[in-house]
């Protein structure tokens, strides 16, 4: 399956509220992670998100419209 | 092919004269917003904090009240006139209620800023529910009530051209996207009797001094009675467009018309018997009534269940139309690019989570524990807020385009808007939501309190401050994206065919339907026995307990000019 840059976009947006939700289902099973492990999480989502599009990325649209 | 304003260009006028309104409520309700996010937070103080009712309550009314009902009423016409395929009945009647809403709307916002500027003894810091026993300025019920008579008149005008298509057509099904303008309108027309009630027998007269005491308790129920079909009076658009124009945009077909006109019919038979569940910390009104609002309120959730399985199901189609396969990589094959369709899904996700979270508001028991906190703007933020307001934004992609003739200035932009929005409102929602649950109040300019320490679940209130400051900020951002994309939209050179107006035909049709849904009378009837149900008992019983008039004085909200008359007051309400 291709990724549009669209949809790297769209990906990353998805990507904050997993990161901010993640402390709260941790805190569940009472493990309270700090807040710098969003920023990491965050990281390394971006990361594999960016390995993932450069793998499959479509050819880019030249129409500004 | 020609589009809508060529095909209806005096009706196009009369939707985007709406949507200019609307659009520009939002700037400045995105402004206050932004105001407030930095206020409360205590990022960015520049307001006397009296001054933040004044734009709290401006943000409130022209982002809820103004901003979506303009929208809708722009909407609802583009609706009736293109799925019914026939100009208005008399155009002089619609530009009859534009005039009559925008003349009330101007009133209600001027009574609003006038509180900005002390040297007017004006004000109207009483918050969108606007009920007593704090008081406004004349001028402000008075253009509320004018505005409300405005949507009576568009409701007319809609059903005056479905009544012309129906002497001309009377064995069809009524189009579905009427039927969607038809079924709120009567919602609406149900709801608003319990505003227009409060603020013309009762709120205007106290006002003007005519009468000197009120039944804080009777306007609140009144504005209730109204105050939560409201909500689904702001969403029924963003539904229209889920269901008629999102599986379109996402290369399908909308999975079932049967479905879609059932959701409508819920809506119109359960939207008004549940406003009391707004009122479960209200003394005065029995615990019995409360826990009827709330069974109601349960049924509520069906519509919105249907709806979520209805456009996925229609979305799915959409992607396997165009190559998607799978369980979920078909995801992968929706139009991502579009910001209308990607806006109007973002809007959809976000509204999945703020149906959670009303369920917490909807229960009896666990509402106490968020009652008038945070909690609460962070849910209406991701109802109205974000499946009503990125809906309309997301929508204003597709559909201005049909009404200008020109093509949307940069999809790009658009896109970026959306996806700017959706980050913006999961950092302010969920520290919203987390503050509530530590006891954070909600309407306050000085929510951090001396001597005093909110227990956090997790983390801590300066993340939570920072999310609002944060979030509150992409959210303003995105709205000048979407203001300037549109405003740009509008220099572009006009052409034939800006945008695919096309819309296909359901996978399972009207005829698949039973005929008893297009019964309109029918569902009405039934709708003002429920209402009769629900609320003729507490209203008895409140105005048996105070009388009509009650015996509160009222609290003018002229509080920089009349500082010490209100504090006089105030001790004499709470005494």
């Amino acid at each position: 399956m291709k990724m549009s840059r669209a949809g790297l976009l769209v990906a990353v947006a998805f990507g904050i509220p997993v990161a901010i939700e993640l402390r709260v289902l941790f805190s569940f099973f009472g493990v309270e992670l700090p807040l710098v492990s969003v920023v990491v999480f965050e990281a390394l989502f971006l990361l594999l998100v960016a390995v993932l599009y450069s793998l499959n990325a479509e050819p880019k649209s030249a129409s500004k419209h | 092919m020609a589009t809508f304003v060529d095909r209806y260009p005096e009706e196009a006028s009369v939707v985007k004269a709406t949507l200019v309104v609307s659009f520009l409520s939002l700037g400045i309700g995105a402004l206050f917003g932004l105001v407030q996010a930095l206020h409360r937070t205590g990022y960015l103080r520049f307001l006397d904090s009296v001054d933040y009712y004044t734009i709290l309550t401006g943000h409130g009314v022209l982002l809820a009240l103004v901003f979506t009902i303009f929208f809708l009423m722009g909407l609802f016409t583009w609706a009736v006139v293109q799925s019914l395929e026939r100009p208005l009945p008399d155009i002089r009647l619609s530009w009859a209620w534009v005039g009559l809403t925008t003349t009330g709307a101007t009133f209600a916002a001027v009574a609003i800023l006038a509180g900005l500027i002390p040297s007017i003894d004006m004000s109207a810091d009483v918050l969108y529910t606007f009920y007593a026993p704090l008081m406004a300025h004349p001028l402000f019920y008075v253009g509320l009530a004018m505005f409300i008579v405005g949507t009576w008149l568009a409701g007319a005008d809609w059903f005056l051209a479905y009544r012309e298509w129906r002497a001309e057509n009377p064995d069809e099904r009524i189009p579905l996207q009427t039927f969607m303008v038809l079924t709120t309108m009567l919602m609406w027309y149900l709801a608003t009797l319990g505003v227009a009630v409060s603020t013309v027998f009762f709120l205007i007269p106290w006002s003007f001094g005519w009468v000197e005491t009120v039944n804080p308790l009777l306007t609140r129920t009144l504005f209730w009675f109204f105050g939560h079909p409201v909500v689904y009076f702001w969403l029924m658009p963003a539904y229209l467009m889920w269901y008629t124009v999102l599986p379109k945009l996402a290369g399908g077909r909308l999975f079932s018309d049967p479905l879609a006109r059932v959701v409508f019919v819920l809506f119109l038979l359960l939207s008004t018997p549940v406003g009391i569940h707004h009122q479960y910390l209200d003394p005065g009104i029995a615990e019995g009534f409360k826990f009827i609002a709330m069974t109601n309120t349960m049924f509520l959730l069906l519509p919105s269940l249907l709806t979520a399985f209805t456009v996925v199901a229609s979305m799915e189609h959409g992607a396997r139309q165009r190559g998607g396969e799978g369980y979920v990589s078909w995801l992968g094959s929706l139009p991502w690019r579009d910001p209308a369709f990607t806006g109007m899904a973002l809007a959809g996700v976000m509204f999945a989570a703020g149906g959670f979270s009303g369920m917490i508001n909807a229960g009896m028991n666990i509402n106490y524990l968020i009652h008038n906190t945070l909690w609460v703007p962070g849910h209406f933020h991701l109802t109205v807020g974000t499946a009503v307001a990125l809906t309309m934004m997301a929508g204003s992609y597709w559909l201005v385009p049909q009404l200008t003739g020109k093509r949307l200035y940069s999809r790009p932009i658009g896109l970026l808007q959306v996806v700017v929005w959706f980050v913006g409102m999961v950092l302010m929602s969920n520290a919203m939501h987390r503050g509530g649950l530590a006891g954070i109040p909600r309407r306050t300019a000085e929510p951090q309190y001396q001597n005093f320490d909110f227990s956090m679940a997790l983390g801590t209130v300066g993340e939570i401050r920072a999310g609002i400051a944060i979030g509150g900020t992409l959210l303003f951002v995105s709205v000048v994206l979407f203001l300037v994309n549109i405003l740009l939209s509008a220099f572009e050179e006009p052409i034939e065919n800006p945008v695919d107006d096309s819309l296909p035909e359901p996978l399972s049709g009207a005829s698949g339907s039973p005929v008893v849904l297009d019964n309109l009378r029918l569902w009405t009837a039934i709708a003002v026995v429920l209402v009769i149900l629900a609320y003729t008992l507490p209203l008895a019983g409140i105005v048996g307990d105070a009388g009509l008039l009650g015996d509160v004085p009222g609290v003018p909200v002229w509080v920089s000019a009349n500082a010490e008359a209100t504090l006089d007051l105030l001790t004499e309400v709470i005494a």
